[in-house]
Parts: C-alpha cells; structure tokens; sequence
C-alpha cells in the first residue's frame, strides 16, 4: 500500500493539511486546478479580525510547501479518475498545459512584457484590471512560474489583432511560429520556457488516502441584484476587496468604476440577495460576509477617514473570538451600521451616483441614501466544481452542493468512502481559522488512516 | 576546511532582468577585488540547473569556504541556494545572499550607472558580512512520546484517543470526578439537521477512552506543577484534593480544559426567583423531561454577551432554537418564545428556526438597547418586550425564563496559565498564537490547545479541534524530535549581569534562567528574532548569522563612500522585504539612496545598530517591519516602535538628528508604501 496522501486544492486549508501531514513525516501530493497554489487567501487584502495583511501570513506557508521534501505540489492539475483497489487509491489526473517548461521558466517576466494582448482579469470582475495573455497568477505565486492563457494558444491573439502576420501556420496549430512574442522575449533571455505545443498530460498517482479542500466560492449577483449589472458602481464585496489590495488593479486606491475617482460615500449591503428564488442568490446565511464587510469598512477608513461608510444590515454575525470588539472598533471608527432592508436602487445618469432605498428595521420607516460606491455582500456558495469532484471521488454532496459528511456528529470531516476526508471551504461556507483547525483534523485522519 | 576566509561571488545577469540595468561584467570584476575574494563568476541564470552544478564545480576547484550569491530575492530563491552549497561540502550558514534583481534593476531601470554602483555596493557589504560569517546546524530536540491532555471534555477525550491510536500514550487529567465536561449538562446535540442525545455521545466516547491500553485517565486530580520544555517536561499533578500525587515525565501538552457559563447572578430575577433558570440549566431539565406544569416559556438571548466586556456567546442562538424545538416536541401546548437580538444561526442552522417556527415558537427581535423587563407581579413572572419588527410593546406571561447567557474559562484557568507560561484573555480563555493561522497551538512549542478553552463553541468544532491538536502534538512525537533553523541567540555570559530581561522578554519561553540566575537559550525553541539580542544592556547576546558584527562590517561597508548620500535601511525578512520585493516586481521605480540590510525582526535592531550608521556620516537610517498588527515573531514590530522612541531620544543626545531615523511598517503587497517611503526620505533629507 502506498503511504502517501492526496490533498485536492491548495487554498488555507490544503497548505495546512500538507503542511501538517508533511511535517509529521507522510508525502504528499498537494493539487490545485489553478496555476498556483494559495486559493482565496492570496486574492484577499486583509483578514479579519486583526487585519493582518493576507498575502502577508499566507506567503511563507505557501514557500514552506513548496520547498518542503514531503511535498509534490501540481498546479493546472485537476481529478479525474479515482479508484480504490486492496486499500489503495488510483488516482487519474489531468495537467493541463501551461504552455510554459515549468522547470525552465523563472518568473522574470520579460515574455508578460513582450505580450502585446491584454484582456480583462475575470478574476477582479468589475473593477478588474488588464491581465497579459502570457502572465503570472499574482507576484507572489507558487510555482513561481507564468502560463499562457489557452485562448491565446487557440487563435485569440490573432482576434485582437496582435498577430503581425507572415504567420506560417494557423494560431491552434502553432509551433512556436516566428511571431510568437512571448517565445522571442524568453529565447532573447536565453531561455526555451515556452512551449506553445505542450499538451495536456495524463497523470497516475497512488496514495493511501484523500483530503477534498476544495474551497468555496464567493456567490454571484444573481440576475441583476440590485443593479448590479446595470450601474457601474455596484460591485460586490470580492471586487472591493481587490480594489483595497495594494496589489490589486488599482494598487490599493479605493476608487469607483465609472470615473476612477476616489469613492467618498460608500455603502455596504449585506446578505444581498439571500433568500432569493432558487437558483438565485444564496439561501442560507453564508456566516463570514458581516465581518467580511466590518473589516472592508475598517481598511477603507485607514485609507481615507472622511470616507462615510454605511453597512445596511439584518442579523450580525459576530460570532468568532474577537469578532464583537472588530464590529465596536468599525463603529469607533465611524462607521454607521444600519438595521435594514434594502429594495431598491437608483443610479443618477449624470453623476453616477446610486441612491439606495431601504427599509430602517429599527424603526420601520422607509429612507434613502445617496451614495457614490455600493457594495453588494452576496454571500459564500459551494464550488461549482464540487459535483465533478464528487462523482470521481464517489462521495455525496449535500443538497447545497458542499460535500456530505459521513455523520457530522459521531465522525466529523468523514465521508462515506473510508479514506477520503473533507476541510475547509468544502464543508461549508468558513472563515480561515476554522479552515486551518479542520484542515489539521484532516491532516490527522489522512495520515493515520490504514 | 581551510581556515582562511575564501570567498566566491556569483554575479546573475537573470537574462537581461538584471543584465539589462546593471552592468554585470563589470560588477564581476569589482567583486573579484573585494578582500576575501578568490572568485567571482557571472552567470547567466544562476538557478538553472546547468549553472548550479558549475557552481559547484566552482566551489571544490576554488576551495570555496564562503559564498555570496548576488541575484533576486532570497524569499524565494535562497532555500536552494543553500541546498546547492550544502551539497557542494559548504556549510549552508555560509551563504550570504544579496539582492540584485528587486532592489536593483528592476527599481533603477532607467539609471544604469547609478544601478551598477549600488549592486557593487550591496555585494561589498555581503561580502564583508560573508567574511566574519560562522558555520552553523540545524538544532535538534529529541521529544518521545508521553502527551498530556489536561481537560476531560469531548475536545480532551477526542485528542487523548487520536494520540493514543497512533501508539503513544496518553495521560488524561480531568479536574472533575467523571469524564464528558460541559456535556455531561446538555441534553443533546445537533448539527444540522442531525442530532443525537448527549449521553449517548458521553458513553461511547468515555468508554473508549477508559479502555484504550495507551491512556491513563486521572479524574479529580489537577496540576501541581509543570516544568521545562517540551520533549523534557516534568509534570506533578495532585488528585482527590492533595490526598496523592504523581510525577509524570511529558514530552507534549493539549489545553482543553473547556468551560462554563456565566451564571446571571440578580439579572432578569434569576436567583431571585426559581423560575428563571440558564440555557444549560434548561438542557439539564430536558434531559430529564422535567417539564410538568410549564405551558409559557420565554428565552432572552444575549444575556451578558455583545457589550462593552464580552463578545458574541457563539453558541446562544443555536442552543436557544435547538432547545426552543425540543420542548416543543416535549409538550405541543407549551407556548415558546425567543426573544432576541441577532439571530445568529449560520447555514443549515437557519433551518432549525424554520423548523421552529412551524412548531409555532414564537421570534421577538429587541433592539440593543432595549433589552427586556422582567418582573414579578403577585408572584407571578411578567416580561415586557418592545418588538423591533412588529413595532410594539409585547407583554408575556412565563412560567419559565430561561437566559441564554455567556460563558467563562474554568477557574484553574488562572493556575493552569502560570503553569504552562501561555496568556488568556479577561475571561479565562487561552490565547492561541495566531488568531488566523495559529489556532491549535501556543507560541510555545509543544503546547496545543483544542475546543471551548479557546472561544465557545459548538460540539462538531470541538471534536475537530481535539483532532487537530492531537496531529500538532503528534507531529514532533512521530519524529521523535523537533527541529529549528540555526539562526538562533547564543548568549556568552562573560559580561552578562543576570538582570533576566532577556528570559522576560523572549516571546517563545525560550531562554530559561537556572539556580544562579545564569539565562540559557533552550535553542530548539528559539526562532531566532533577537529581540533578546538587542535588548541585551549588557550586549552580550548574538543571534547566528545575524551577530552584531556582521551587521556592523554591512553598514561599514555600505558608507565606505560617500555616505552622506546614503540611507541605511534594517528591513525584516517577512513583510517588509515582501513589500521591497513587491515595488521591484511591479518595478515602480525610487531613488537608489538605500542600502538594505537584511534581519529577521525589526525588534532584533539594536539602538547601536541605528547610531552606527550616523556615526559614519550616513544621510539617513530606516528600519523596516511589518505592517501592524502581523508580525512573524509575534509582536516583534511592536518592540520595535517602542525602542524607535528611545533611540531617537538617545541620537539626540549624541548630537545627531533625530529626525533622520525613519520607520516603515509595511505589508508583503505594499510595495508602493515602500517607493512612497523611499521617495519622501529622499525628499526630506534633502539627497
């Protein structure tokens, strides 16, 4: 029997379930669908309720991982294929092509420069920056290697425009052609990391057990909540996150989409649109956005004090160790919290200002605030991913698409297959200390499982 | 190995990222003439594989003892340069790395020369550094396998079994006469929308424990005393009052002494009046179906909780609905009402309310200044509600009044605390070392910590959390020892004048004072951030790598020339190089004035070590930590602003301009705080 483990997804929870396991002496297999490992945490600008800097704490786990001799770490890597014969896992998995050698590549960067392609980052949405078709997941990524976007590969470049013709074959077919920009950058600093025709490869691994750290996923407006679609300044409470990251597209400037202009009238409205009909909106409270939000308000008055700052909300959850004095610090602070339900929001064509009409829970009386910026909290859903992940592990999801566990009382983190275990954003929605505490639990059962 | 200092410097061009800015055949060749230097080599990627067997090739054919690696960043890159030297026969302790790449090339792009003289600069001062560099080891600890679990609750059993099964033992030590903790009070559990009696769950578990061969249970029985480390603890713990003792040789200790709720003494006429009861004392009567003669019973949540004092209970509304629903089930007639002020329920919890609400319990929402008034009247129990929803006054009769009030660490809470040397807050709950990433354990190593001795909460997160604290106490006794860098503090005690600052201050417990007040660093706990070094009145600590004379021969070497256009900046390894490293991939571009010079804390920068710099003439000085409150050593950055204070105070008094001492706390992303800073010391000290 083999002894080592598969961790699927490498966010909080799947470093600290390597780490541990790692540590105690078992190898691991820690893999992530993405280009680089750190999930969620990485994209974050500050974590409640201490606002310590993410990227800051998460970091030196993330090198820690990566230069640990118990850990084998695939990026761009996903589960197709499990099964369990005499105790053991075969897994099959796919890794897909970066286009890029990753052993060759150094992160320098000059094939991102050479790249004259910039698409919109899907990954900041509205207040979204430019991204290189060939570029790196974030500075601080793990494996410090870039990946070129396979609509690149697939003939993308020559839609915008960026081919300079003379191309010899056809963009899907190209063989590294002359004309590949980014190839040249990297030939010119002496390196061949680049590889246009790389394939998807098929991977085989054994292990002896399985931890799912999957995450969760920040919930979409659905359908056009509150204006969202329809005026630029509604954005959600991920995309405002971006905006305070000093290495975010706006290098931390707190500023509104239409204009650009620093907002100075912002509100927050949580559980946006909770209860909505199915299909749409999140259906239960998603536990973590009413700090989420407190913390947003918090940075954003460090930021700029006279920014007015108004969280238009139903129940606080502050249900963590220090999660009460965090929401007293905001209100020190200035920031005004209000009871209420919010129905309906306007947008003034010229300004581009909102007004949110709302209904004060306190009181009973309906009113309006103008603002410049509206922040939607639109809650935490199960990773889409989930169902596939689930069928090729053959473990059951719940009926709100987090996976089940076996019997949340009498064996926690278990599920029904023996040998595969849950942490995390996986269970439900979670903050990063909970992440952490289940993903050691995890560490725990997958090493010692026999 | 030869005694005399033989040097090798290895030049990366990294491409044209580095040889595009700074002219690195010539940086090569001032290397090569720098004191020590038997060879400098210009590589054209010094990480790639082909490169990194020549240098190895380098160091035997050169009988390299020291080596300088100038290229990008040693955050990333240093692990395995360290390994490539090791292999080579080098001790990796003698490497010393400098910064080419992020605080050269890609910050000066447009200045050439002015890039090419700052990279001989750094390489001068690593070079002078890498001459006075000593070998080093990593420093093993051997642990065995004896853990202690103090706390018999569910967190307790669940962390005594997992350590157990893996074949090491485990000696449990519960305060109380029978095992189950705060359990052994509640009627059952749910989570979700499952749920099973608590006596049940107590019953399988303690028998379990009771016969697992690996653990010892000591009911009725308390610590008397701890001492030592971990590996090396020797417990005393005293049973059935001070009737016997044991001695017990531990090598790893799990806190989860759990807790107890917070008994409303003279509110809401509780202890006045035998009707009004707490949410535990309520599950007790569930238990027993004590409910004959209850028709009206009205719960007040936030009792105590979400004040100036005390935070949200955590578990209140959950326990409030999940009760409200079992005395429904227990008597259809019986009228229920919750009255509340959040409904803090998270996901399926939600449902439970739903549930509830079919059953016809009734949800009355006070606002949080209004709480409800509870009265007597001809001996009957009147609560006056205002509804914020409804929008009115509610008057209801009760015959039972349950507060859902807060909760508390136990009392030995206190004891267990000296004991161990670990912190709790004003509640009598421990403080973990990191609220984010750090949650089962101590910063002490070897202490773990697992479920309601932390924060309240539910049954599921204690188990989770006993597993967990089990794999972090198993870790060390799996390995049977633990392991920490080299970098650590090495005190000589010749000039030492045991005034013991050094053991107060040291975040980790990590310098123990013997019988004659001698300290003595337990350098397999040590992190190695120097705040003791620095501290030290009597300067007689030094951190491996990081001694006061290496730093020295750096800033020496920095203002060799002109220094009075130069700043020297202390920057922290963590954050604050992150944010150095950030400016240089987003290549925002500063004025090239600084010199950087690299420690693991902002608290290991000695007052000396700011005046030095003036005393040569230097434009200016920064230190750099990270950005508040995170801090890889805890609070490091917080001793750091203090000693800012005084050293500004002190350079005043040495005739030097105070105001030339400038701090920057910064975070791994803020690499425009870092150009910002860089451009404004530039700008006011008029360089």
């Amino acid at each position: 029997m083999s002894d080592s483990i598969l961790v699927i997804g490498a966010g909080i929870a799947g470093i600290n379930c390597a780490m541990n396991a790692a540590k105690y002496g078992t190898k691991v297999y820690l893999v992530d669908d993405t280009a680089s490992i750190g999930g969620m945490m990485a994209r974050l600008d500050k974590t409640f309720p201490t606002n310590d800097c993410s990227i800051c704490i998460e970091a030196p786990q993330m090198y820690e991982v990566d230069n640990h001799e118990n850990i084998k770490i695939l990026t761009n890597t996903e589960v197709r294929k499990v099964k369990k014969v005499n105790g053991t896992f075969k897994v099959k998995l796919v890794k897909k092509a970066k286009y890029v050698d990753e052993e060759k590549c150094t992160g320098c960067g000059a094939c991102v420069e050479a790249c004259p392609v910039s698409v919109l980052d899907p990954l900041d949405g509205k207040v979204g920056g430019m991204r290189k078709l060939v570029s790196m997941a974030f500075p601080q990524a793990v494996p410090n290697v870039v990946s070129v976007d396979p609509s690149c590969r697939f003939g993308e470049m020559r839609k915008q425009g960026a081919c300079i013709g003379e191309c010899a074959v056809d963009c899907s077919q190209c063989r590294e052609c002359p004309i590949a920009l980014c190839v040249k950058a990297c030939e010119k600093e002496g390196k061949k990391a680049i590889e246009l025709w790389q394939a998807n490869k098929n991977l085989n691994l054994e292990v002896k057990s399985i931890v799912v750290a999957t995450g969760i996923k920040n919930a979409p407006p659905a359908g056009d909540l509150l204006g969202y679609d329809k005026y630029e300044n509604v954005i959600t409470n991920t995309e405002f996150e971006r905006l305070m990251n000093a290495g975010g597209p706006t290098a931390g400037e707190i500023i509104r989409p239409s204009d650009k202009k620093h907002a100075k009238k912002i509100a927050w409205i949580q559980c946006a649109g909770r209860g909505l009909a199915e299909g749409k909106g999140t259906p239960y409270c998603s536990k973590i956005c009413c700090m989420i939000s407190t913390k947003q308000t918090i940075i954003t008055k460090e930021h700029d004090a006279v920014v007015e700052a108004t969280v238009v909300y139903n129940d606080l959850k502050a249900y963590g160790k220090g999660f009460w004095d965090f929401y007293r610090k905001a209100n020190e602070n200035g920031v005004r919290y209000v009871r209420g339900r919010p129905y309906e929001v306007f947008e003034d064509s010229q300004t581009k200002n909102l007004t949110v009409r709302y209904e004060d829970l306190d009181t009973g009386e309906l009113r309006k605030q103008e603002i410049e910026l509206l922040v939607l909290a639109t809650g935490i859903i199960a990773n889409t991913r989930n169902k596939r992940l689930a069928k090729a592990l053959k473990i059951k999801l719940n009926e709100l698409g987090y996976f089940k566990e076996k019997d949340s009382l009498l064996a926690p983190l278990d599920t029904n297959v023996d040998g595969i275990y849950l942490c995390g954003g996986a269970t439900g929605p979670i903050d990063i200390a909970e992440s952490v505490v289940q993903a050691t639990a995890a560490s725990f059962k997958a090493v010692s499982y026999k | 190995m030869d005694d005399k200092v033989r040097i090798g410097v290895f030049v990366c061009d990294c491409g044209t990222n580095i040889a595009g800015v700074v002219d690195v055949p010539e940086v090569t060749e001032y290397s090569r003439g720098l004191p020590n230097v038997v060879l400098a080599d210009e590589g054209k990627w010094s990480c790639s594989v082909d490169y990194l067997s020549k240098l190895q090739d380098l160091i035997k054919e050169y009988r390299i003892n020291r080596v300088v690696i100038a290229s990008c960043t040693p955050r990333t890159h240093e692990p395995l340069f360290k390994r490539t030297v090791r292999e080579a026969g080098v001790n990796p302790y003698l490497l010393e790395f400098v910064s080419i790449r992020e605080q050269v090339s890609w910050v000066h792009m447009k200045e050439p020369e002015i890039a090419t003289q700052k990279a001989k600069d750094l390489i001068k001062m690593g070079v002078a550094k890498a001459a006075l560099l000593e070998e080093g080891q990593e420093i093993r600890l051997p642990v065995k396998t004896d853990c202690l679990i103090i706390g018999g609750g569910m967190a307790g059993m669940n962390a005594a079994l997992s350590v157990a099964d893996q074949g090491f033992n485990a000696f449990l030590v519960e305060k109380g006469p029978q095992l189950g903790g705060i359990l052994n009070k509640i009627c059952f559990v749910s989570h979700d929308n499952h749920k099973m009696p608590a006596a049940k769950l107590i019953r399988a578990k303690v028998e379990q424990v009771q016969t697992h061969p690996n653990i010892s249970v000591y009911t009725d029985s308390e610590l008397e005393s701890v001492e030592g480390y971990i590996g090396n603890y020797k417990v005393k713990i005293k049973s059935n009052g001070d009737a016997s003792t044991k001695d017990l040789d531990i090598s790893t200790i799990i806190v989860a002494t759990g807790m107890e709720e917070i008994e409303p003494e003279g509110q809401f006429e509780y202890g006045n009046d035998s009707r009004v009861i707490t949410q535990l004392q309520l599950d007790n009567r569930l238990k027993d179906k004590q409910l004959d003669n209850v028709k009206n019973v009205v719960m007040i949540s936030c009792v105590n909780s979400k004040n100036e004092t005390r935070g949200c209970c955590n578990i209140g509304c959950h326990a409030a609905v999940k009760n409200a629903i079992a005395i429904k089930h227990l008597r259809k007639d019986a009228s229920v009402h919750i009255l509340y002020r959040d409904m803090s329920l998270i996901k399926e919890e939600g449902m439970a309310q739903q549930t509830a609400k079919r059953l016809g319990v009734k949800f009355l929402r006070f606002s949080d200044d209004r709480y409800p008034d509870v009265q007597i009247e001809n001996g009957n129990l009147k609560i006056k509600v205002y509804d914020l929803l409804v929008g009115r006054e509610f008057e209801l009769p009760s015959d039972l009044l349950v507060l859902t009030t807060a909760f508390k660490g136990h009392d030995t809470v206190g004891q267990i605390k000296g004991h161990l040397k670990v912190s709790a807050n004003p509640d009598g709950f421990f403080q973990e070392s990191h609220v984010k990433l750090g949650p089962l354990e101590f910063a002490t190593d070897g202490i773990s910590i697992a479920g309601c001795a932390k924060a309240p909460m539910t049954f599921k997160e204690s188990c989770e959390e006993g597993f967990g604290a089990a794999m972090k106490a198993s870790i060390p006794m799996n390995k049977g020892y633990i392991e920490t860098e080299g970098i650590v503090a090495e005190i000589d005690l010749t000039d030492c004048t045991q005034c013991g600052l050094c053991s107060k201050r040291c975040p980790y417990s990590a310098i123990a004072v013997d019988e004659e007040k001698n300290p003595e660093v337990l350098q397999a706990l040590c992190k190695g951030c120097g705040l003791c070094a620095a501290d030290c009145p009597a300067e007689c600590i030094n951190i491996v790598h990081y001694s006061d004379d290496q730093v020295f021969a750096q800033v020496e070497a920095a203002l060799e020339e002109n220094p009075e256009k130069k700043i020297v900046a202390f920057v922290c390894h963590w954050c604050a190089l992150g944010g150095v490293d950030m400016a240089g991939v987003s290549r925002l571009q500063y004025p090239s004035n600084a010199r950087l010079i690299r420690v693991m804390c902002a608290a290991s920068v000695s007052l000396k070590m700011m005046q030095r710099p003036f005393e040569l003439g230097a434009a200016g000085v920064l230190v750099a930590g990270c950005e508040f409150p995170t801090c890889h050593y805890i609070e490091g950055n917080y001793a750091a602003e203090k000693r800012l204070r005084r050293a500004k105070k002190q350079l005043a008094k040495a005739g030097h301009d105070p105001e030339k001492l400038w701090n920057i706390w910064c975070s791994a992303a803020d690499g425009p705080k870092f150009a910002n800073t860089m451009r404004s010391m530039v700008k006011d000290l008029g360089l």
